[in-house]
């Protein structure tokens, strides 16, 4: 189990999976607090959750209700 | 400039409570991301969606890191400015079409200042999110591939921070000008129409805002003819002040179509 994880080069998917947290953890802080989305909200969670990378973005696109 | 520290920060926290500040470099920075890493694994990718017929092989072009500059860059070109523009071009005609400029127009705030002060906010997003793309590629060409020289790499990005501020500028004078959909319509054939234009007939000139991104990586590769050079860049430079003064006009002529 460790030697699996020691041969995963790190270097390289480390900032995919930091950019990808990043992503994560801000639309769902911004879709906690915004008032109304396009679309429901439970929806726009599950987006973000499971899409890799592209959910996120699309909730920023899409899904914010400018008011 | 009256009011231009108050007009700053409101559109510094507009697009940070909207956060363009942090999504559109993170948008940029995938971009970057992605074009190392899947010219990288090319091989791999083929194998694994499989379908290939027995014996196939393809010989890969061995690729400089400045290839895969290129190749963030026409990313950047397409989706990035893209975004980037979508997301600007309502900055002035939503603000008179939802009624907010009402509330700043019958301020003793001249127009230079506000429109300035939007452009100032527009361009720092667009600078943030270009070094985070910029950084993001540069990161894995460097790690994958081999290693730029510092002083030239600078000054391809900040020959593309020129072009983006002109794209910028132009995006933010049609929104003054027109409506949202009339101005992100004006705006997207101009900067990609201008670009198809290019690319299909731009050998017949040198000096055109369009070629920067390719100069910017030409002077990596260390094949720039210097001159042609500036003289784009003047030209851009030229093009964005015009841009903002026909801006800065038109926001005041259109200031009566407010909806109140």
């Amino acid at each position: 189990m460790m030697e699996e994880l020691a041969n995963i080069p790190w270097a390289i998917i480390a900032p995919l999976i930091g950019v990808q947290i990043i992503l994560v953890i801000v639309a769902l802080i911004d879709l906690s607090k915004i008032h109304a989305t396009n679309g429901p909200k439970i929806l726009w969670v599950l987006i973000i959750l499971f899409i890799n990378l592209l959910g996120p973005i699309a909730y920023f696109i899409v899904g914010r209700k400018q008011s | 400039m009256s009011g231009m520290n108050v007009l700053l920060q409101k559109e510094f926290r507009e697009a940070w409570r909207s956060r363009k500040f942090l999504w559109i470099p993170l948008v940029f920075a995938l971009l970057g991301m992605s074009e190392p890493l899947t010219n990288y694994y090319m091989m791999d990718i083929l194998e694994a969606v499989g379908n290939m017929p027995e014996g196939f092989e393809m010989l890969m072009p061995e690729l400089v890191p400045a290839d895969l500059l290129l190749a963030t860059i026409s990313q950047f070109q397409l989706i990035g400015l893209l975004v980037l523009m979508a997301s600007f071009v309502g900055a002035i005609s939503k603000e008179r079409s939802n009624g907010t400029a009402t509330l700043l127009y019958v301020r003793p705030i001249s127009f230079g200042s506000f429109f300035i002060s939007k452009f100032i906010v527009i361009s720092a997003v667009g600078f943030v999110s270009i070094v985070a793309g910029f950084a993001a590629s540069v990161y894995y060409t460097v790690v994958l591939y081999g290693t730029f020289e510092v002083g030239t790499l600078l000054a391809s990005i900040g020959t593309y921070f020129i072009w983006v501020l002109f794209v910028l500028a132009l995006t933010l004078m049609m929104s003054a000008a027109f409506k949202t959909t009339v101005a992100a319509t004006a705006a997207f054939i101009i900067i990609f129409i201008g670009q198809i234009i290019d690319g299909l007939v731009g050998t017949f000139w040198t000096i055109s805002p369009w070629k920067l991104p390719l100069y910017g990586v030409q002077l990596i590769r260390g094949t720039m003819e210097m001159s042609d050079y500036w003289w784009s860049l003047v030209m851009t430079v030229v093009l964005i002040c015009v841009c903002m003064s026909i801006g800065v006009f038109s926001m005041k002529k259109n200031a009566s179509s407010t909806k109140i």
